[in-house]
């Protein structure tokens, strides 16, 4: 053993980067089941959903290993706790994919009328570009601390926050129209249909939901 | 050369001063090294083979050809009137120092070789003449020096990174702004390489002449550096190119820290054994002596061995964990701690060139530079400073008394 290796501990960044590969790989994973999902292909969308409920493990696991090597023993260049919640929230992320796949699994949906169907299709995609971005942001913050904290790579960073933001947004008002839809459809669903879409819409909205609160604790992380 | 054989104590002095030596080459080689090692600027198999080579030229050529056979004045030599006492008491000091030295490397600390010794000699020192015989002043700017050197370091650290951060690193074109500043920085490293090595390699006095010295390595660096970087450096990730530009650099400031490692450290080893030496040959116990030839290529030849056979396995180590440095941050952190111990060392300032770096290493984490620097290590290195000097003269206490009773 030797001082210099022991000085230098292992730096969360990277990890933290590796899980964010995970909860994406996740919700595109996610994105294939609802698509299948849409096309009434139910027993090769079980297979999706199930591979979400895996990748969300995996990622769970990554999540342990990262908390316990955060010890407070680490001195490092941005504060313990915003990456502790930082962490929280993307492995958050996974969580509402695979609610959603629970969702998926429950019951094989006959009759929804396609604007809702096309609707929730819709929210998929765009729960994807928020998990790329935050991908991307947590990426970009290892850039950050790689120049030193510059001003240029900072406001690289803010534009992605920004976008998280807006795709959240997009979410938001997708979700409005679903539930606004529901309601105009009632006579056509039964109970339990209705029960079952708006709860995959509100697991869906919840992901890019996460997705900001991430990207709200990286821009804590930039600051100090 | 006289008859080494005929002397038991002296070859006893010998083959002790020599396990030292093979220790600060274990124990400092390695720390001197590892920041280039660690951004990846060198491999551990190169570390070794400049370091071995370095440290031996740095001994055999540039170490000084007197020594104070009392390390910096510690205790009063004037006090020690039998020859015997000084030869026990080297034994002892040395064999103190190499072990301690061996149990740091073991538990993976850098302390101070300087430290060591001087623990050495205030063990038997005491147990021989009692309290007054201890330099109280000197040892208490040893003392000092454990507070001012990371200090110091720190902060010219965290001045030195985020002067270069802000310079290139934040540039909005971060290579064009390397080919401008870059060469600055290196010119500057090398006014400070040149400076040291009139200084401590060549053991010079003359402040002006030192940094005549200085300023010819700077310009010729800074010259030969924007020559070369105007020429061959390709812009793809900007941060990544920068990075190349810094390693080459730290690839030659490592090769000076070696070598100037091996001019200082080597008298760690050799002080006392020219004092038996001298006690030998000419059978009184000088303050200063002049130190033959051989007995420096031997302790050259120690400091080699050292870095050969354990420090390879350290470098190896330090290679492969440390990945989370990058060669700006390993520049400045050998830059900012040359600096400190040029600028420390002229104002007479007590410092230790292993408590710098560590110092430096905190100082570029300071500057949100590091991405993640151990607390606990950082506490038990503190620790292990300041046990350096009781611990060696306890154990040089304990050696010098059986000595005694045993010779």
């Amino acid at each position: 053993m030797q001082v210099w290796t022991k000085l230098f501990a292992k730096s969360p960044f990277k990890p933290m980067t590796k899980h964010a590969e995970v909860v994406l790989q996740t919700v595109e994973t996610l994105e294939k089941a609802i698509q299948l999902w849409e096309e009434g292909n139910y027993e090769a969308m079980r297979k999706y959903a199930l591979e979400v409920d895996r990748l969300e493990d995996v990622a769970d696991r990554i999540k342990e290993e990262i908390r316990d090597s955060l010890s407070s023993k680490l001195f490092m260049p941005v504060n313990r706790g915003d990456i502790l919640r930082y962490l929280h929230m993307q492995d958050k992320i996974a969580d509402a994919a695979e609610d959603t796949a629970k969702w998926l699994l429950v019951k094989e949906p006959n009759n929804i009328p396609v604007e809702i169907k096309e609707c929730i299709v819709k929210m998929a995609m765009e729960s994807i570009k928020a998990a790329k971005l935050v991908y991307e942001a947590i990426v970009q913050m290892d850039t950050v601390i790689e120049s030193g904290f510059s001003e240029a790579e900072i406001k690289k960073e803010y534009e992605i926050i920004k976008q998280i933001e807006s795709v959240e947004n997009k979410i938001d008002g997708l979700d409005t129209k679903l539930m606004q839809s529901v309601f105009e459809n009632e006579d056509k669903l039964s109970w339990g249909t209705g029960l079952y879409v708006l709860n995959i819409a509100r697991t869906l909205s919840n992901i890019s939901d996460k997705a900001k609160d991430a990207a709200e604790r990286i821009r804590l992380m930039m600051s100090k | 050369m006289i008859d080494v054989f005929g002397d038991p104590w002296l070859l006893i002095t010998i083959v002790v001063g020599l396990f030292m030596a093979w220790a600060i080459g274990a124990n400092d080689a390695a720390n001197s090294m590892s920041t280039a090692v660690g951004a990846g600027a060198i491999t551990p198999k190169q570390a070794v083979l400049i370091a071995g080579v370095l440290e031996f030229v740095g001994a055999y050529f540039f170490g000084k050809s007197v020594t104070e056979t009392i390390r910096k004045g510690i205790i009063d030599p004037s006090q020690i009137t039998e020859p015997t006492v000084l030869i026990y008491g080297s034994i002892a000091a040395l064999l103190a120092a190499a072990l301690w030295l061996l149990i740091a490397t073991k538990f993976g600390l850098p302390v101070s070789t300087t430290h060591s010794i001087i623990g050495g000699i205030v063990g038997y020192g005491v147990i021989y003449a009692g309290m007054d015989i201890v330099n109280w002043s000197k040892l208490g700017q040893v003392v000092l020096s454990w507070i001012l050197s990371p200090i110091f370091g720190a902060i010219m650290a965290f001045v030195v990174f985020k002067a270069i951060s802000k310079s290139i690193l934040q540039s909005k074109d971060p290579v064009k702004s390397a080919k401008r500043y870059a060469p600055v920085w290196i010119g500057l490293a090398f006014v400070v390489i040149g400076t040291m090595f009139y200084i401590k390699t060549l053991h010079g006095k003359e402040l002006a002449t030192a940094l005549g010295y200085g300023a010819m390595a700077g310009v010729l660096a800074f010259i030969v550096s924007f020559i070369l970087l105007r020429n061959h450096v390709k812009a793809t990730d900007p941060y990544w190119s920068v990075e190349g530009i810094f390693k080459r650099v730290q690839v030659l400031t490592s090769c000076y820290v070696a070598l100037s490692h091996g001019a200082n450290d080597v008298a760690n080893a050799i002080g006392p054994v020219a004092a038996v030496y001298a006690v030998a040959t000419m059978g009184l116990a000088g303050m200063k002596v002049p130190v033959p030839r051989w007995i420096l290529a031997m302790g050259g030849l120690g400091i080699a061995l050292g870095v050969a056979t354990y420090g390879y396995k350290v470098m190896e180590t330090v290679g492969k964990k440390i990945t989370e440095l990058t060669n700006t941050r390993g520049f400045s952190i050998d830059f900012a701690a040359a600096t400190t111990v040029l600028i420390a060392s002229r104002l007479g300032m007590p410092i230790s060139t292993t408590h710098t770096v560590v110092g430096a290493v905190i100082g570029v984490g300071l500057a949100r530079g590091v991405k993640a620097i151990n607390k606990d290590i950082v506490k038990d290195i503190i620790i292990s400073w300041f046990i350096t000097v009781p611990v060696a003269a306890i154990i040089s206490a304990m050696l010098f008394k059986v000595l005694m009773i045993v010779g």
